[in-house]
């Protein structure tokens, strides 16, 4: 029996740990078996080619990450005619494919792009970026924007809709039951918070654009309660993620609600973590004859 | 093909200014290492902290060495393991350097440019006339070469690297310079050679989140058109034409 498997909203997984968006390449499947992943989450896509930001673009603190990235990918025409047909020939779990757009014209124009290509099994639509439209604040920042751009997208496509939330806004709730109202099929949370680190030699930022989004450790606590607030707000299952690290961080995240989680900067402090996690939550739910769906949801008071 | 390991530490040497030589054993890395290429090591530590990427100084059989300078935290975790304690490996990871034959070569490295440099100059054919440079803060810095120099004048010329190069190349012909350093070392070495015609390729540092390429954390700008490259794949050996010194 496998005790591992999960749903989130129409598709089906053999195993809960994922990958988060950009923090994991097929490169990782020299060190395990990729089966042990529910899907492959591709790291975002913009409709232009992105050259990324000027380095440096990392720095590690004390607990976690900050990272500016700047979304570098070479733009949806390279990534359909050649990323997406290597990833599918190197695959064997589903593809959940990750997008962003800067106007909700441009998201609705990606995604026609995806719905007409071969080897997709669902979306994750990354909202934290800026919104050319509503100058520049981030679309996952306003309900009314998360729920026109999801109910557009959703009259697109039949299959997994995943809306990935910010949790640099005030109320996370509001946007996740506007993006279900919308017609998101589940929610994927957490996307990096802001985080800046100076260096007092210089007393310069330690990253070029001033600040970055911060991951890892010290977003766990964070990541948690999100999560489990946005679970008592609705319905469609939660894929969380931030700061989990090892199979004892995730079954927190699935006692506070969710059903799917994902790695991300514990990729690169343990190259086998997502084979670590997906192993220990097995022996946990084995040796106590549950299954993952008896504890979802079911923290204590 | 590069892998995961945990090798227990085979032998570490203590030597002076808080550099160390950590060797471990494993017949399958010691025979794909080539010199310029890297592996991201690891302690094991309380917190849980990044690899860090460091170049390979040596393979003698199955045993590969990496020389280190303890700077922070990661290198001082480094620093503090014992022979038989457990380290995490992934390697080796990157772009190595040419190995041309019949060549008149020079070696220039500064501060922990030099471990690539000494591993590449054993394995240059002897059909090259090759001469090594390396430059350093201090006495503390400055390792076997055949000319060493120091910005304190404590040890060798007092005078940085890039300039006893310059001296080097008014009274001999020089094909290539392979080169690892600090970037503004690099820069002026490049400029150098660009303006004397000849080939240079500089290994360069970068911070680094995963080492195998799927973060971009450690672009280094190329070309003219303000693109960047991946110092753990394309790099971190890069023909120094192609390299944008100004987005470094
Ligand atoms: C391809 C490659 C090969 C390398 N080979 C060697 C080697 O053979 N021997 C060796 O001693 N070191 C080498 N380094 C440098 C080494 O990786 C860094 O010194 C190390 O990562 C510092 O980590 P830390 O945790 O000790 O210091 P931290 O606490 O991270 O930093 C201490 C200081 O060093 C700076 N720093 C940290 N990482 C880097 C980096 N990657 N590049 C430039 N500055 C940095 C920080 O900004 C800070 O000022 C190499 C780096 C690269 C990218
Ligand atoms: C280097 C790096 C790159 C990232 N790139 C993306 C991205 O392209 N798209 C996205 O939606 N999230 C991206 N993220 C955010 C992660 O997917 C994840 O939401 C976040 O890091 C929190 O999880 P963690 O603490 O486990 O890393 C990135 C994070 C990091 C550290
Ligand atoms: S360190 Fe991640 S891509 Fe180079």
């Amino acid at each position: 029996m496998n005790r591992l498997k999960t749903r989130l909203g129409k598709l089906h997984f053999e195993s809960p740990v994922t990958v988060a968006s950009g923090t994991f390449g097929t490169e990782y499947f020299d060190f395990f078996d990729q089966r042990i992943l529910g899907a492959y989450v591709s790291k975002t896509i913009t409709y232009e080619p992105k050259a990324g930001n000027p380095p440096p673009r990392l720095y590690e603190t004390e607990a976690g990450l900050i990272n500016s990235i700047g979304l570098q990918n070479p733009g949806i025409d390279v990534f359909i005619k050649s990323s997406l047909p290597e990833l599918r020939e190197k695959l064997y779990i589903p593809l959940v494919v990750s997008f962003s757009g800067s106007s909700i014209t441009e998201f609705c124009a990606m995604l026609e792009m995806l719905e007409i290509s071969e080897g997709i099994d669902g979306y994750e639509v990354n909202v934290s970026c800026p919104n050319v439209e509503n100058e520049g604040i981030a679309f996952g920042t306003d309900p009314d924007t998360v729920f026109e751009l999801t109910q557009k997208l959703s009259a697109i496509t039949n299959k997994e809709l995943i809306i990935k939330l910010s949790p640099n806004v005030s109320d996370i709730a509001t946007i996740a039951i506007a993006a279900e109202a919308g017609g998101a099929s589940s929610l994927a949370l957490i996307n990096t918070l802001f985080g800046m680190a100076i260096d007092i030699e210089t007393g310069k930022s330690r990253i070029k654009k001033g600040v970055g989004g911060y991951s890892g450790t010290g977003i766990k606590p964070v990541a948690l309660a999100l999560t489990y607030k946005a679970a008592r707000a609705v319905k469609i299952p939660i894929l969380a993620m931030g700061g989990i690290y090892t199979w004892q961080d995730a079954l927190e995240f699935f006692y506070a609600g969710a059903s799917m989680i994902a790695l991300g900067t514990a990729n690169f402090i343990n190259p086998i973590a997502a084979a670590e996690a997906h192993h220990g939550l097995d022996v946990y739910l084995a040796q106590r004859d549950l299954r993952l769906k008896d504890i979802v949801g079911k923290v204590n008071g | 093909m590069k892998s995961y390991k945990i090798l227990p530490i085979w032998r570490i040497e203590r030597l002076k200014g808080g550099y160390f030589v950590l060797w471990i054993e494993d017949t399958e890395l010691a025979a794909q290492c080539r010199p310029g290429q890297f592996c991201e090591l690891k302690a094991p530590q309380g917190i849980p902290r990044l690899f860090k990427p460091i170049s390979v100084f040596d393979v003698i059989q199955d045993r590969v060495a990496f020389f280190i300078k303890t700077v922070g935290a990661g290198t001082n975790a480094l620093s503090v393991m014992r022979e038989g304690d457990l380290l995490q490996v992934i390697g080796p990871l990157g772009t190595s350097f040419p190995i041309p034959n019949n060549k008149s070569i020079v070696l220039v490295s500064g501060g922990v440019g030099y471990p690539p440099l000494a591993f590449l100059k054993k394995h240059l054919p002897s059909s090259n006339q090759v001469r090594f440079l390396h430059g350093g803060a201090c006495a503390d810095d400055v390792f076997p070469c055949d000319e060493c120099f120091t910005v304190d004048g404590s040890a060798g010329i007092k005078a940085f690297v890039t300039e006893g190069f310059m001296r080097l190349i008014e009274t001999r012909h020089v094909d290539l310079v392979l080169s690892c350093g600090p970037v503004p070392m690099l820069k002026a070495l490049s400029a150098i050679c660009k303006a004397n015609g000849i080939k240079h390729f500089a290994s360069l540092e970068a911070y680094m989140a995963c080492g195998v390429g799927v973060c971009h954390g450690c672009a280094v700008g190329v070309g003219s058109k303000g693109d960047y490259q991946r110092v753990c794949v394309e790099g971190p050996v890069f023909d120094a034409d192609d390299l944008n010194w100004e987005l470094m």
